[in-house]
């Protein structure tokens, strides 16, 4: 019964009702008011007041043929009749309107009164009757740019209730769950396969690196081999990182500037050219995640421009860490591309740097997984800025 | 020395034997948990090298079962990821160190000889508490951060990690800068006097310590320096 109910619940039905029961409010509103105002409350009765045949508050004004079926109740007799300009007339008041005619002009006040009921209640109707259609175009809309992320970071699929709104609202409900749900079914096999087969292949890669020792091989033939073996072990981690689940570690207050510090000193180490400055700052984030990002940003820099400043910057309230090279930056038109998955400036794809295309991807999942921002630029003396801003 | 290789891929085991033959080692393999128990009850090998997935019983069911094991040669693990959480799961469940595949057969070989050379020198290869407290400061030993005394994580780097390690097990005694040196040697990277020095400022700056009065670590004139300060598991 009570399904056979809500499957008759459409939008057009809905509006429909609101607007017969707004413009029949609006007359018996409008009406009583203007009568207390002509008249006083007790006044002997002249009549119903004069209807406005054409309301002009838009479209939901039903009255264009004159016969009014939503006017108040006195006028609901054959008086009003669309053939109405002689017999019956005469029955009635002389200043009772009869189609085509206008109505005879109200004293100002009257007029006012009932303008300005018939504004609010249909008004009201409007902004009640637009709640129908907006609130679920507006959920559609978060859920499905909620979508994107959810999907990218491994997280649920956001779902809509299919047992609230219209009957449009919960078909269109039950159609995006389906869709979401096949998005991220598929999401998750396509990164489950992309991960099962970057795993595996960690076997071969130790076995052929294990043979370059053991086996006669040219020196020279094996360092070569050894290089590559070396990048394709990137490309695997890469890949790993990106289609793992996440971990969610329980962010942590973290000294930014001493973990910044350890990783430029561990990069120092192996003697590459890098430096730190900056006071301390404390956010909160997940260490593990935010030396991920540091490692990185860096490791771009060195790849790129093969030089890194890192810098840890307060100013109001905000903490950023940045990391600058003096490199040849990157196009403008290509600083949001670059973010992107498997994305590199034009013509960098080669051996010499020797990138995965996913460092960059990573630092902004992971940068934003700490609720922070990373931001970047070209430097106006040349070179590559990123901020991460907390 | 003798080394126990247990890896369910039998190229991997070959290779590796041949690899570590070439170093004059003893080796002897394993392709799963059953073998390395028969080879375990033959001879107590110096060191093992475990990897982490294997069929049946794997790395991590065999890495407790040689916990409860008297006598247990130190283990290295062989693990897929080379992450720090791979590092935590590994050393947290008893590994005395680990290596991501694909390693470079150099730095396993290193690695495996400074196993070996720490587990020759003293008892126990690693100390079991992950952290430790001294002063108003804990030490986590294994995401290699301090916690500082209003629950800060202050990061460390490798060498000051190494510094660190060294300075807790050893606490209230002068440590040369030699001693220093060989106690935080690592494969892959060059230590000296002036890296030791370099770690200690930093060390410094990171716990607060001012170089012209520090209350941690102190320098003795001539001699080297002093971890100052009473060391207490937590």
């Amino acid at each position: 019964m009570l399904k056979r109910l809500k499957s008759w619940d459409g939008l057009g039905l809905r509006l429909f009702l609101l607007m017969w029961a707004a413009l029949a409010l609006s007359h018996l509103a409008a009406w009583s008011l203007v009568l207390q105002a002509m008249h006083g409350p007790s006044a002997a009765r002249p009549g119903p007041p004069p209807l406005h045949a054409e309301g002009g508050f838009g479209p939901g004004a039903p009255s264009h043929d004159g016969f009014d079926s939503a006017g108040p109740p006195p006028m609901r007799t054959s008086a009003a009749g669309p053939s109405g300009g002689g017999g019956p007339g005469a029955a009635m008041p002389r200043h009772m309107p009869t189609f085509p005619s206008l109505p005879p002009s109200l004293p100002l006040t009257s007029s006012l009164i009932d303008y300005g009921v018939r504004l609010v209640v249909i008004a009201l109707a409007a902004w009640w009757g637009s709640r129908w259609l907006a609130g679920p175009v507006r959920r559609l809309v978060s859920a499905a740019r909620e979508l994107t992320p959810a999907l990218a970071q491994g997280r649920p699929a956001p779902t809509l209730s299919e047992d609230d709104g219209t009957r449009e609202v919960r078909e269109a409900a039950s159609v995006f769950n389906r869709m979401a749900a096949e998005l991220s079914g598929q999401f998750e096999e396509r990164g489950l396969m992309i991960a099962a087969i970057s795993h595996d292949l960690r076997t071969p890669l130790t076995r052929m690196r294990l043979r370059l020792e053991t086996g006669e091989v040219e020196a020279k033939v094996r360092e070569r081999c050894i290089e590559d073996l070396r990048e394709m072990n990137r490309l695997v981690e890469s890949v790993i990182e990106v289609f793992r689940p996440a971990e969610v570690a329980e962010p942590q207050r973290v000294d930014l500037s001493a973990l910044a510090q350890s990783a430029v000193d561990d990069l120092a180490e192996t003697g590459a050219n890098v430096s730190f400055a900056g006071p301390p700052a404390v956010v909160r984030a997940d260490p593990v995640a935010l030396r991920r990002v540091v490692d990185n940003l860096v490791g771009n820099a060195l790849r790129y421009a093969g030089n890194a400043r890192v810098r840890v910057e307060l100013s109001a309230g905000v903490t950023r860490l940045v990391v600058e090279d003096d490199g040849p930056g990157i196009p403008e038109a290509e600083l949001e591309r670059v973010r992107q998955p498997f994305r590199r400036v034009e013509g960098s794809r080669n051996r010499d740097t020797g990138g995965t295309g996913l460092g960059l991807y990573i630092a902004q999942q992971l940068v934003r997984r700490q609720g922070a921002a990373l931001v970047l630029s070209n430097r106006s003396e040349g070179g590559l800025r990123a901020e991460v801003v907390f | 020395m003798h080394c126990l290789v247990v890896d369910d891929d039998a190229e991997i085991r070959t290779s590796l034997t041949t690899y570590l033959q070439g170093f004059g080692w003893q080796v002897s393999a394993a392709a799963d948990g059953q073998v390395m128990r028969q080879l375990l009850a033959q001879a107590r090998p110096d060191v093992i090298v475990l990897d982490l997935m294997l069929p049946g019983e794997d790395g991590l069911a065999l890495l407790r079962w040689l916990g409860t094991q008297a006598d247990a040669p130190p283990v290295l693990m062989l693990t897929a990821r080379g992450d720090t959480m791979s590092r935590v799961v590994g050393l947290e469940l008893g590994a005395d160190d680990y290596l991501a595949k694909p390693f470079e057969p150099r730095e396993l070989v290193a690695r495996l000889q400074a196993l070996v050379r720490r587990s020759n020198k003293g008892a126990s290869v690693q100390d079991d508490t992950r952290l430790l407290r001294f002063g108003r400061w804990r030490f986590d030993r294994l995401t290699r951060q301090l916690i500082s005394p209003d629950e800060v994580g202050v990061a460390l780097s490798s060498a000051e990690f190494r510094l660190l390690a060294a300075f807790v097990q050893r606490p209230g005694r002068v440590l040369s800068r030699d001693q220093l040196i060989e106690l935080t040697r690592a494969p892959g990277v060059e230590v000296n006097d002036r890296s030791i020095d370099l770690a200690v400022s930093r060390l410094r700056a990171k716990l607060g310590d001012t170089a012209r009065e520090p209350s941690v670590i102190r320098t003795v004139r001539g001699e080297g320096y002093l971890f100052d300060a009473e060391v207490a598991p937590c």
